[in-house]
């Protein structure tokens, strides 16, 4: 046998020095940060920072045509809250957000429960369900936006072949219980492709012995639904509750495109409206104001909805 | 001291760190010797996409490429829809990078502190040209800083789109506001077919309401700057539209985008509408044939007198962060120079600022081969004795510009046009909204 090749103290010393840089990898304490890291400067750089950014401007003077950045303390939400145009915008958000979540979280369950079951073409309705949430939202809207169009409206169309209406026919995004109607039906329409996906998971995770004994046991439909199921997917419905809510009061494509507010503002959301005064308007300051309005709110909510989800976890 | 020896190896290290040092440092400190005399410059231009699609088609492979040659200038042109400009320009100002030329399609005030002096530009094309039109600068200058914060080479006239017969049918020529509402009452009733001035958040109503409110006496600012949006005159125009929203039109036009109206009319759902003549222009191409029946006429009179707006008031900027001033600002000269070619090219729609540029405009627009009849366009010869800039009688200042911005005007009217506030609430909360606007450009000392 051959006695082993004695290694070159400086040779030791490089792969001792190389062996420490892996125990480093190996060690919680650094590896943690170390993978975590980009996320955390990610979230900073394109979260963080601009909500820094928002904080200050809307104590400042600043617009888009940029000039002095005085402060002037909590002037822009003094000067804003007071305003028919901000208390339409809350309102709005308030009613847009509860009533398109209602809708989607009902709709959601209704076809998470019977996508669950096995049926021909399941693999393609579920494709077609999940089409509105992968395809870009400005192109979807813009094909409501020819939907509802006052000239050209494909559902007044349908409706007056039907025979259901004459003459003109609705004024879709023209009269403002209408054109929120619209607004609601779109969102519902873009976000409900989420939800179910969420509550899917959801109702696939309850194992089918429980609902084998709940059969054995002789409850009915809503007796199961109430009792056994939703209770079991309370948490995750509550996520997707969550992020439904979070991603209505902050989003503003589909008003944007649709009705840019209208008419006469009574459509408008406070994050259109921050658009329209801070970038569209230029008044920067007080479009920050508008935004953040809400922040305290949304956190409050955010926090609820986790300690709720958290302590009715099954486990 | 020993002098050590220069080794082959260190030799060869030393010319290689010679020769990299001079090829990339000597292009660093001479750029433009290191790249040769015949280095091209570059212009950037930002414009909307043009609602005569010919002219872009001119504008982007012919003229700009001709100007270029002639420059030794690389010139490249981006076009983005109207409505993204206002983004577009917020973004390019907090970068502080971007287009050498901005084109705005309205006075844009706002942007006073991020833009050169255009006073030189106006000077050169008036030693050149000749004075510009009162239009161009009332639309461009601010006289509490006398600056030109951005230069106008052209503007589009707004007249009054009408269906000549439905409008005989009920024996009306409308050529005043209380003509409009007593045809339009009649054609409704009659044929089932509304007037289409819209009442939305979108240029082409701020521009119809602003027309109504001038020719009712109404303003946002008197010729010194100071807000007189709420008075007795304002109350009028809004009691106005209501009646005329109420009697003559249906809640389509809450809805409506800049290009409704012109979808609308080709359509044949409305008997009138105030636009540019893009309306006509399409229907040429599309439907000739029923584009006969639509006429122009000059803005309407009104109590206090005929007033109609410029559609859409083209004004360049030139952001101080901007690559190629210089160049920039000579392009507009030249621009205007040539602005006969970008008349013709965009089959009349823009109208020069620089008269003496299309020396001949009066025969084009009196015989125009697309049209029918021929003279169709010749209503547009005398468009200075009837249109004005936005914030008549004054000038178009940083406040005129964040109420046309914010849409005031329009919500004003449709609120009360839809029954949702009384004319008089409705004037009160314009002004109100409108006053704390003031007060902030007051306080930037900008007006």
């Amino acid at each position: 046998m051959k006695s082993p090749v004695p290694i070159a103290p400086a040779a030791q010393s490089s792969v001792a020095e190389q062996k420490r840089g892996f125990a480093i990898l190996d060690s919680e304490r650094w590896l943690g940060p170390l993978l975590i890291g980009p996320a955390v400067i990610y979230i900073f750089l394109l979260v963080g920072v601009p909500f820094f950014m928002a904080l200050y401007y809307s104590v400042s003077n600043t617009t888009t045509g940029g000039g002095t950045m005085g402060f002037v303390g909590l002037r822009n939400f003094t000067a804003v809250i007071g305003t028919p145009k901000f208390q339409t915008a809350l309102k709005n958000t308030i009613v847009f957000g509860l009533i398109s979540q209602a809708v989607i979280l009902v709709l959601s369950n209704a076809l998470a429960l019977a996508l669950q079951h096995e049926f021909p073409g399941r693999r393609l309705i579920r494709f077609l369900i999940l089409l509105p949430w992968v395809a870009p939202i400005s192109i979807g809207t813009i094909a409501w936006l020819w939907i509802f169009d006052s000239t050209y409206s494909v559902l007044n169309w349908m409706l007056r072949l039907a025979g259901l209406i004459h003459g003109q026919g609705y004024m879709w995004l023209g009269l403002p219980h209408l054109a929120m109607g619209s607004v609601i039906a779109v969102h519902v329409w873009r976000q409900l492709p989420l939800a179910t996906v969420i509550l899917l998971a959801g109702h696939s995770s309850i194992p089918q012995d429980i609902h084998d004994a709940a059969a054995v046991d002789g409850a009915g439909f809503w007796r199961h639904f109430f009792q056994i199921t939703l209770p079991l997917i309370l948490p995750i419905s509550l996520v997707a509750l969550l992020f439904g809510l979070i991603f209505t009061f902050t989003d503003m494509v589909i008003i944007y495109n649709l009705t840019r507010g209208g008419p006469f503002d009574t459509t408008q959301v406070l994050a259109s409206l921050a658009f329209y005064t801070g970038i569209a308007g230029g008044d920067l300051a007080e479009g920050a104001a508008i935004a953040l309005f809400l922040f305290p709110l949304l956190l409050a909510v955010a926090l609820g909805f986790l300690i709720i989800a958290h302590r009715s976890e099954v486990t | 001291m020993a002098k050590k020896r220069l080794t082959r190896r260190d030799f060869i290290k030393t010319a290689a760190a010679g020769a990299l040092t001079v090829g990339t440092g000597v292009p660093l400190l001479l750029p433009e010797r290191a790249h040769g005399a015949a280095a091209k410059k570059t212009l950037k231009i930002l414009q909307w996409v043009h609602f005569v699609p010919a002219f872009d088609k001119w504008f982007n492979e012919t003229y700009i490429k001709q100007w270029g040659e002639k420059n030794n200038t690389e010139v490249t042109v981006d076009n983005i829809g109207i409505a993204g400009l206002s983004a577009r320009a917020a973004a390019e100002v907090s970068a502080q990078k971007g287009h050498d030329l901005f084109l705005f399609n309205w006075p844009p005030p706002f942007y006073e502190e991020q833009a050169v002096d255009m006073k030189d530009v106006y000077a050169e094309c008036e030693k050149k040209y000749g004075k510009p039109i009162d239009l161009a600068v009332k639309s461009t200058f601010n006289p509490k800083t006398k600056k030109y914060f951005g230069f106008s080479p052209s503007f589009t006239p707004d007249p009054i789109n009408w269906r000549k017969d439905l409008w005989d049918d009920v024996g009306v020529v409308p050529d005043s506001w209380d003509k409009i509402l007593d045809g339009g009452r009649k054609i409704k009733q009659k044929h089932n077919i509304p007037v289409g001035l819209g009442l939305a958040q979108e240029i082409d109503t701020s521009m119809a309401m602003r027309t109504i409110m001038y020719s009712f006496g109404a303003h946002e600012q008197d010729a010194n700057g100071n807000l007189t949006l709420n008075s007795k005159n304002t109350v009028e125009t809004v009691k106005f539209v209501k009646a005329l929203f109420q009697e003559t039109m249906t809640p389509e036009v809450f809805t409506w985008d800049a290009s409704s109206n012109n979808r609308a009319m080709l359509a044949g759902t409305i008997s009138l509408a105030l636009n540019a003549i893009s309306i006509t222009r399409q229907g040429e191409k599309d439907n000739p044939e029923f584009t006969e029946k639509i006429h122009l006429a000059k803005a309407a009179a009104g109590p206090v007198r005929r007033m109609g707006l410029e559609h859409v008031m083209d004004v360049y900027v030139i952001w101080k962060f901007a690559e190629n001033i210089e160049g920039a600002k000579k392009f507009l000269v030249d621009y205007v120079g040539n602005f006969r070619q970008a008349f013709v090219n965009g089959e009349f729609y823009d109208f020069p600022c620089f008269q003496r540029t299309v020396p001949d405009i009066k025969q084009l627009l009196a015989n125009d081969p697309k049209a029918k009849p021929a003279d169709k366009y010749k209503v547009l010869e005398d468009v200075l004795s009837w249109a004005t800039n936005i914030g008549y009688p004054g000038y178009a200042n940083a406040a005129i510009d964040e109420i046309y911005q914010k849409w005031i005007i329009p919500v004003m009217f449709a609120k009360a046009g839809q029954g949702v506030l009384s004319p008089e609430d409705a004037v009160k909360e314009a002004a109100d909204e409108s006053k704390r606007i003031w007060d902030k450009w007051r306080e930037r000392k900008l007006i």
